[in-house]
């Protein structure tokens, strides 16, 4: 199903795709061999037409809209497999925007002339994202922190956004990549990008003041970054969707196109049930929540549901396409991949309906 | 859950709760199976005397002309408040079908009735010859003049032993290529000569379903629908009417509720293998609830809902389904009683409810029906 859009929302989506369609999968082939996985021009790009500052208010000098217009940004970016950071940028600017004063890191973010990126998770699984285990000594509007993030997507880096344990509860900060006792490791992924270690060692950071309208400034980057996810994850299995029903309305065997197969055909209509209800389910919680206050439950569902369909529609995808499906020259191999990586970033399925348990109060606990 | 009233709305909403509280027997609430018709009746004419029974139809035929969201209201008040499921082949079916298709006469005679209950309506579709390929059907109405004479046999013909009347799918040109250009849309008076009706007891243990024989049944020429030999499109017109209201995610949040209830009640709801079924099943739950909703929210901008409309079916009958699946985990040794089972907040009737969520992927257009017809229709897949 279509989604209902105003005029305004369909035109940034349709700007959205054709900025993406420069990207696509030539293009992230091309990034697998390079030290920097995207291209910082791009990213400066995508900061021109606004969308790095698409949830930071105007009156911080963004473009004051919401998390549906965030989501068709990132769809596209999903469905290009763009390599620049888009999506971890917007949220980083509107993390730094939602105190009285704007962070001075926050303008240099919202044109891409400099990259944040939210450093919140601490273990493979399990995390509880308000009980982070790093230490926040706070003093004024500093802090010093001492601590672990792992899986942080720190390529072209200039700082983070990490969450620490305070004594008035969870903190987020934010610290310069340069800043002193910050060491960064890195690992490949399966994607062609790298994923960071980042030790913070008594290393000094700026408390970021939360919105008044959010439970806490952990808790509203966290949401954001989970409906994120989703969007892209969307992106993804519906570009992989439609290469596969071109290849199942082309592909012949038995002298017939592969597509008039039953068994084909109806692996074909679950592919499309998972992405609608996952199209559905993104944006309807977009629609009716807040950027800087997303219902819990909503954020995690939506990480959730992209994260298993997204999963299992690319590698029926791969399925569909037989063996050519399995060579690194096919381009749907890199749908899976993008969807291993955004799927297990800042918890898989399995990860996020645990926390479901929790945040819904699914345990039986009165 | 992502729909929210206006003002307007939560007072129908409040007006709705408020008399149904004051006026829904207490003896019909929370029943899984449909009630037989000496109990159910009753509670159909009270509400069509309320002027609510029909809250889909223009008020020019006695419905509410209600908006989509208010009719959305009703089914989630009525699911709220437990009141049982009403026979809706008249309301869904075949009253629409005279909106559209029927002449005058048809419409004067029939949708009066239906509105105050008092002539209950049959769906006349399925043969023993002629399920998920029903275009095959061999019932046959041959005219002769004046009238049709019908011969043939219907099958799973849900309260064919409590109606009045049905509306059947017949052949009337043998020859016809494709098939089904050779069926017309035919009513028939169940009471008349010729005419036998058996009850079939389901797995569910209830006789919702019957056969009818029909042996030289003479039915006037009159009460054809539309043209002869064009039943099939008469038919799949009406196919969309309750799409949306049979997707209703209500349904599988009050399975949600039963399931919580059932597994605190036998302490399943602390096994963490069990809290994350229950997760994946609440956040597809959600899922459904966005796709009802984004669907109302198209409907009511004038977008047409077309075919892939359908998804919903598929995808809120299999969870429904699911959902059932994962109540009788929850009860654990109660799984085979056959009797509701008693619960702190009231019995839940695992078996019977389980036993209902089995048909909903096999009416209607079974599940691979259904995947048939969007891989061609939505998805362009080739034939």
């Amino acid at each position: 199903m279509d989604l209902h859009l105003t005029q305004e929302q369909a035109l940034l989506r349709s700007s959205a795709a054709k900025f993406i369609e420069a990207a696509g999968p030539k293009v992230a082939r091309g990034f697998r061999e390079q030290d920097l996985g995207f291209a910082p021009a791009r990213l400066r790009q995508a900061g021109e037409l606004g969308w790095l500052g698409i949830l930071v208010s105007e009156s911080a000098g963004g473009s004051g809209l919401g998390l549906t217009e965030l989501a068709l940004v990132l769809e596209q970016a999903g469905r290009g497999l763009a390599c620049e950071p888009i999506g971890l940028a917007a949220i980083a600017a509107a993390a730094l925007a939602q105190g009285d004063t704007p962070h001075p890191m926050l303008k240099r973010v919202m044109t891409g002339e400099a990259l944040v990126v939210p450093a919140l998770q601490e273990r493979a699984y399990g995390d509880d994202p308000q009980a982070p285990r790093t230490q926040a000594v706070a003093r004024g509007g500093a802090a010093r922190l001492t601590g672990q993030k792992v899986f942080v997507c720190a390529e072209g880096a200039d700082g983070f956004l990490v969450s620490a344990a305070s004594d008035d509860g969870p903190v987020l900060c934010y610290v310069a990549r340069d800043a002193t006792g910050v060491t960064l490791s890195f690992t490949a992924t399966v994607d062609g990008r790298k994923l960071a270690t980042v030790s913070l060692a008594d290393t000094p950071a700026d408390l970021v003041s939360p919105h008044p309208s959010s439970r806490n400034a952990v808790d509203a980057l966290h949401n954001m970054a989970l409906l994120g996810l989703a969007a892209e994850l969307l992106g993804v299995m519906e570009r992989a969707q439609q290469m596969t029903l071109d290849y199942l309305r082309l592909r012949k065997q038995f002298g017939k196109l592969i597509g008039s197969f039953q068994a084909l055909q109806h692996q074909a209509v679950n592919i499309y049930l998972r992405v609608e209800a996952t199209r559905s389910l993104l944006y309807q919680i977009a629609a009716h929540n807040d950027a800087y206050r997303i219902d819990a439950a909503m954020a995690v569902a939506a990480k959730a549901k992209a994260s298993e369909a997204a999963l299992a529609v690319t590698e029926a995808c791969i399925q569909l396409h037989g063996a050519i499906g399995f060579t690194d020259e096919h381009d749907i191999g890199l749908y899976l991949k993008r969807a291993m990586l955004l799927s297990s970033l800042f918890g898989n399925a399995a990860a996020q309906r645990r926390r479901y348990v929790a945040v819904a109060g699914l345990t039986g606990a009165a | 859950m992502f729909h929210r009233d206006t003002p307007a709305e939560a007072e129908f909403r409040t007006a709705v709760r408020t008399w149904l509280e004051a006026n829904l027997p207490v003896a019909l609430r929370g029943r899984v199976l449909r009630p037989p018709p000496a109990e159910l009746m009753p509670w159909y004419r009270t509400l069509s005397r309320k002027g609510w029974i029909a809250p889909h139809w223009p008020k020019q035929y006695g419905g509410m002309g209600a908006t989509l969201n208010e009719q959305i209201i009703m089914t989630e008040e009525l699911a709220r408040a437990g009141a049982p499921p009403l026979p809706v082949q008249g309301l869904n079916h075949i009253g629409p079908i005279l909106m559209e298709f029927g002449t005058d006469a048809q419409k004067a005679r029939h949708l009066p009735p239906i509105i105050e209950g008092t002539v209950i309506w049959a769906q006349g579709y399925s043969e023993p010859g002629a399920g998920s390929d029903l275009a095959s059907l061999a019932t046959r109405a041959t005219l002769n003049g004046d009238h049709f004479v019908v011969q043939g046999h219907k099958i799973w013909t849900t309260w064919a032993h409590h109606s009045d009347w049905i509306y059947a799918l017949v052949r009337t040109d043998p020859q016809a290529q494709p098939r089904h250009a050779g069926i017309s849309f035919l009513l028939i008076d169940l009471h008349s000569p010729g005419i036998k009706v058996r009850p079939i007891t389901t797995i569910a243990n209830d006789d919702e379903f019957a056969e009818v024989f029909f042996d030289s049944v003479i039915v006037p020429a009159e009460n054809l629908v539309g043209k002869l030999n064009d039943g099939w499109r008469i038919a799949n017109a009406l196919l969309g009417h309750e799409r949306l209201g049979t997707s209703n995610p209500q349904f599988s949040l009050a399975a949600l509720d039963s399931i919580k209830t059932m597994a605190q009640a036998t302490g399943m709801i602390a096994d963490p293998g069990f809290q994350e079924r229950l997760a994946a099943a609440s956040i597809d739950v959600m899922a459904l609830s966005a796709m009802f909703s984004h669907a109302v929210e198209l409907t009511n901008n004038a977008k047409s809902l077309g075919p892939e409309a359908s998804v919903i079916k598929i995808f809120g009958s299999e969870l429904l389904q699911s959902l059932n699946e994962l109540l009788l985990e929850a009860s654990g040794g109660h799984g085979s009683a056959a009797r509701p089972v008693a619960t702190n907040f009231g019995a839940i009737d695992v078996a019977g409810s389980f036993f209902q969520s089995r048909r909903v992927t096999i009416y209607g257009g079974s599940s691979e029906i259904q995947r048939n017809v969007l891989a061609r229709r939505v998805l362009n897949l080739p034939n």
